[in-house]
């Protein structure tokens, strides 16, 4: 025969200045448990977001990053006219060669200097990227120094607003214009004139280069060609596979989660252990009584596991909760990309996965740390329960 | 018996209690000595002696950005600089691993007991290293991470660079702040490369520390306005600029790192004044064996002092032995190369045992201030 | 005829209990010799309880006076009352009240280290105390490996350690058997006469009140005879 569950809850609130400080110490563990996860959530999301099934992008084989990627003009030429690519409505191929440069700039903070990825676009670029979008003034003129920054990077570095000059490569640039990227990579770059760029920092040559294939069996067939011809050592593949391998940056983040988390619910399992003890113990009497009631060890046990499941799961929903406000709000961070060497942007992510990962895990504590004190309570002698003032 | 003992054989009473509340306190600063150390790390990256002396001439546009070679003699001809080597990232991987899991420099081997006065390596193997010009030299911490051996032949494979290079391993270096990175003629790289009249980064050695501040200021002003500015600046600022790129998120972890510690702080001093709160009764009885109110506060107070001080000496000398003697660079995955448990951190983390002590015999104070004997001797354990 | 050693007139004491006031004593006035041993009945709310922790200096009066050794105990602050129950005052409870981890030695001596005696007068206090309740070979032995009435015995001992000049004893013999209970009794009786001690006891049994030399009876805060 099982305890009433009211039973429990009731208990709870009898003990109610430690169960408190229990149900806050879980609380606050599942919070920092959560916002490591949303951020790491953010960081993935943020490259899932990035590519377009239909484009394919080449880079030289052996790079692991677009900015020391390098693709030659003569390269270029071996496959901008390859029936497989798509083309616009003038019959020119949908194909950008892009120039990525790694650019140190001073921070808005004043706080040193940190690494913006530059990306020199072709005037396609922008049609195969679809989920960038002109949020502000004006898209760079080609041939001209100008820029668009993202709306994330903007308030970081300094001079990141319209109307705004910066210098590098001995150069002045001038901004013209914010762009949003969708919670995509392109919120962690500035854009401008692919050929402009490659003047400015002394570019031979292009990094990455980016074309629509015309549907999915002739992307598969670009792809092929590019890897038989050995004549080039560059390396075809979809954009969502490329941008989907780049998590190297995510790992440091959820080892630092896992870790604090692991550690924090060591913490956590001896608080709700000795809550619990001390409810096992205040209740000796109580226990015997239901014994001598007709509970079996069986139902007092489970009961008082229950009992440690249903604080620690008011205290995992609080923790969900007060993990919510940083990714509605729409909070963003930064924080150097181990990719690409420059500062990457994203912003908190919460699913309904992630909430119940969190909730799951305050279980798991509660059981954890209730299961020995459980033990005792079942194991009580009914005499001595009974003896016990 | 003296009142000491009191104490200790009180706090010791329930010793399944006492052990939990001690281990929550140990693991809470163990967490806080980890974490304090980390962030230190990270902010402030460990100094190498020679550093002082050191100065790294890199690109202004940005770190991946390359210097032609043709400013080396302008450079040499700075007064002050006592060497200068051309000192460029290859980024190779080693065995297919998918991370680059070591540093590898490509530099002017000749030069390189001078710019790193700091290591230490047998004279025959530096003379190999010299000689030979596929040769290399790597640090003791990578060596024995692969097993490595003198005359062994290491193949890296170009991320940056379109090339694969292989070496012989002519001499194992020790005694850095990092002896974890790989050395090789810059003229073999260059070979393979088709002699492209590049280099990643001049790294030069001044003369004394007096030339440093001179050194730095003609460098940058030489190249200003050229084609290919440059960045100078000594080796420490150099290695801080990498903590700036680190962005929010420093801030960021730091902030949680507050959350953690005030979190795990909260759980023991409630497991702490619960164990106090339950000996009402008996508190009460002291009261009228003649004991004062403040002779019961200082009984609380040394009771919960006494927890946090042995879960603190736990936790800390635990996270002191391990970050100590313990292998950083294995436990961390090469995150870390040293973990350094500074007696300032030590001292932190006594100071927030302390603290804790206090804060957890505050509640049990008041209340015991507030029940009169009566009340208390009516309690029930 | 000995002199008063405790003074008490007009005392009350009215509690608050949720809503309603209850009064636990009413206008009392009363006067114990030294070296009695008082004995207080009464059913259960009658006060008695009440009575002998204000004599005692653990409880305090609504209105009245209560003179111990010519002090008016009310009228001194916390810390004064603490250091006049360790000098003053012997406790002795119903429960026993000793300290589960310490032996029977280091009960008896808790009172002593408020004191500025050394370990070795210390030492011959607390074996005297121990010898005084036959239990001279019991002292490394800890509360729970002793008898209910050898604890009792302990915590005799430990209301003796300081010399106080009154002894005040709430039901001593309530949670003790027939035996048991006529040894403390005996121990109580032995601290008036031989050692001229004032021993005031809070009773219901009549068999327990008959070993004193006065007896008081109280009903509804009043004294009844």
């Amino acid at each position: 025969m099982a305890l009433p569950i009211t039973y429990n809850i009731r208990n709870v609130f009898v003990r109610w200045r430690a169960t408190v400080a229990t149900i806050a110490g879980i609380a606050l563990v599942v919070a920092v448990y959560m916002i490591m996860q949303t951020m790491a959530e953010g960081l993935e999301k943020s490259s899932q977001n990035t590519g377009d099934p239909r484009n394919i992008m080449i880079v030289r084989k052996g790079s692991t990053a677009e900015s020391s990627s390098q693709v030659t003009r003569a390269q270029l030429k071996e496959f901008n006219y390859l029936p497989q690519i798509a083309r616009d409505a003038k019959g020119q191929p949908l194909l950008s060669a892009d120039v990525v440069v790694l650019v140190s700039l001073p921070r808005r903070d004043g706080s040193g200097e940190a690494n913006v990825l530059v990306r020199g676009v072709s005037p396609v670029g922008m049609d195969l990227r679809p989920q960038v979008s002109l949020v502000e003034g004006r898209w760079f003129t080609p041939g001209k120094r100008e820029v668009v920054v993202s709306r994330r990077l903007s308030p970081r570095f300094a001079n990141f607003e319209i109307g705004g000059k910066f210098r590098t490569g001995g150069k002045e640039l001038t901004v013209v214009g914010i762009l949003d990227g969708s919670s995509s990579a392109f919120d962690s770059e500035v854009w401008m004139d692919a050929d402009e760029s490659r003047s400015i920092f002394d570019r031979e040559n292009y990094s990455s280069v980016l074309v629509r294939a015309k549907d999915d069996a002739a992307g598969k067939e670009f792809v092929k060609r590019i890897e038989s011809d050995k004549r080039l050592p560059l390396l075809a593949l979809s954009e969502v596979e490329y941008y989907a391998a780049q998590t190297k940056t995510a790992m440091p983040i959820k080892f630092l989660g896992n870790f604090l988390a692991m550690a924090m619910s060591v913490g956590a399992i001896f608080a709700a252990m000795n809550t619990m003890y001390a409810s096992v113990g205040s209740r000796t009497r109580e226990i015997g009584t239901l014994r001598v009631l007709g509970y079996r060890r069986r139902s007092i046990l489970i009961s008082f596991l229950l009992e440690g499941a249903f604080l620690s799961l008011v205290g995992g929903v609080i923790g969900c909760l007060l993990a919510l406000p940083l990714p509605l709000l729409g909070y963003s961070i930064g924080t150097l990309n181990f990719e690409t060497w420059g500062e990457t942007v994203f912003q908190f992510r919460m699913t309904p996965m992630l909430a119940v990962k969190g909730l799951a895990f305050s279980v798991i504590v509660g059981v954890l740390g209730s299961l020995l004190p459980s033990i005792r309570a079942a194991r009580l002698p009914v005499i001595a329960a009974l003896k016990s003032l | 018996m003296t009142i000491g003992t009191f104490i200790l054989k009180n706090a010791m009473r329930n010793k399944r209690r006492a052990t939990l509340s001690i281990l929550s306190v140990a693991v809470s600063l163990f967490l806080l000595v980890t974490l304090l150390v980390a962030l230190r790390e990270l902010t402030l990256p460990p100094e190498d002696i020679g550093a002082a002396l050191r100065v790294v001439v890199r690109s202004k546009i940005s770190i991946a950005n390359l210097l032609p070679a043709k400013q080396r003699p302008i450079i040499e001809r700075v007064p002050g600089v006592e060497a200068v080597s051309p000192f460029t990232w290859f980024g190779g991987t080693y065995k297919n691993e998918g991370g680059l899991t070591f540093g590898q420099f490509a530099m002017d081997a000749s030069k390189f007991r001078t710019i790193f006065g700091d290591s230490k390596m047998p004279e025959e193997q530096f003379e190999a290293f010299q000689k030979d010009m596929r040769a290399c030299i790597i640090g003791k911490l990578t060596a024995e991470k692969y097993h490595l051996k003198i005359g062994d032949r290491i193949t890296l494979v170009g991320t940056i660079y379109p090339v694969t290079l292989e070496f012989n391993l002519a001499g194992i270096y020790s005694g850095t702040i990092d002896d974890r990175n790989m050395f090789f003629h810059h003229k073999y790289f260059d070979e393979a490369m088709g002699d492209m009249g590049q280099v990643g980064m001049w790294w030069l050695k001044v003369r004394s520390a007096e030339d440093m501040p001179q050194v730095i200021t003609t460098i940058n002003n030489t190249f200003a306005n050229s084609s290919a500015e440059v960045r100078a600046e000594t080796e420490r600022a150099f290695q801080l600029s990498f903590t700036s790129m680190w962005g929010n998120i420093k801030l960021f972890v730091g902030a949680i790192c507050t959350v953690v510690v005030f979190t795990l702080i909260l759980v023991s001093a409630s497991t702490m004044s619960m164990s106090i709160r339950e000996r009402f009764r008996e508190l009460a009885v002291l009261k009228a064996l003649g004991f004062r109110r403040r002779e019961l506060f200082a009984f609380i107070l040394a009771e919960s002092f006494a927890l946090a001080m042995f879960g603190a000496l736990i936790g800390v000398g635990g996270a002191y032995l391990l970050y100590t003697f313990g292998s950083v660079s294995k436990m961390t995955n090469g995150i870390f190369i040293t973990l350094e448990v500074t007696p300032k951190i030590i001292g932190t983390a006594i100071t927030v045992a302390a603290g804790l002590g206090i804060a957890a015999s505050i509640m049990p104070s008041i209340s015991v201030a507030k029940t009169s004997v009566v009340e208390g001797l009516k309690t029930l354990d | 005829m000995a002199e008063n050693i405790v003074t008490i007139r007009n005392l009350s004491k009215i509690y608050r209990q949720g809503e309603i006031n209850v009064t636990a004593l009413d206008n009392i006035s009363l006067d114990i010799r030294a070296g009695e041993f008082l004995t207080l009945m009464g059913p259960s709310g009658s006060g008695k309880s009440t009575l002998l922790h204000i004599i005692a200096g653990i409880d305090r009066p609504t209105s009245g006076e209560c003179h111990v050794q010519g002090i008016d105990v009310a009228k001194l602050n916390e810390s004064q009352l603490a250091d006049w129950r360790n000098q003053n005052v012997g406790f002795v409870f119903q429960t026993f009240n000793l300290i589960p981890v310490l032996t029977a030695y280091e009960n008896v001596e808790l009172p002593l280290l408020l004191t500025r005696l050394n370990s070795k007068q210390r030492r011959h206090q607390v074996n005297t105390a121990l010898e005084l309740v036959g239990l001279a070979e019991r002292k490394t032995h800890l509360p729970r490996q002793l008898s209910g009435g050898q604890e009792q015995r302990v915590a005799i001992a430990r209301a003796l350690v300081t010399s106080p000049s009154l002894v005040v004893a709430d039901e001593p013999t309530g949670n003790l058997d027939s035996q048991s209970a006529q040894d403390v009794l005996g121990i109580l009786q032995t601290l008036s006469k031989s050692a001229g001690k004032t021993v005031i006891m809070v009773t219901h049994d009549p068999k327990a009140a008959a070993f004193g030399s006065r007896t008081i009876h109280l009903e509804k805060g009043e004294l009844s005879n």
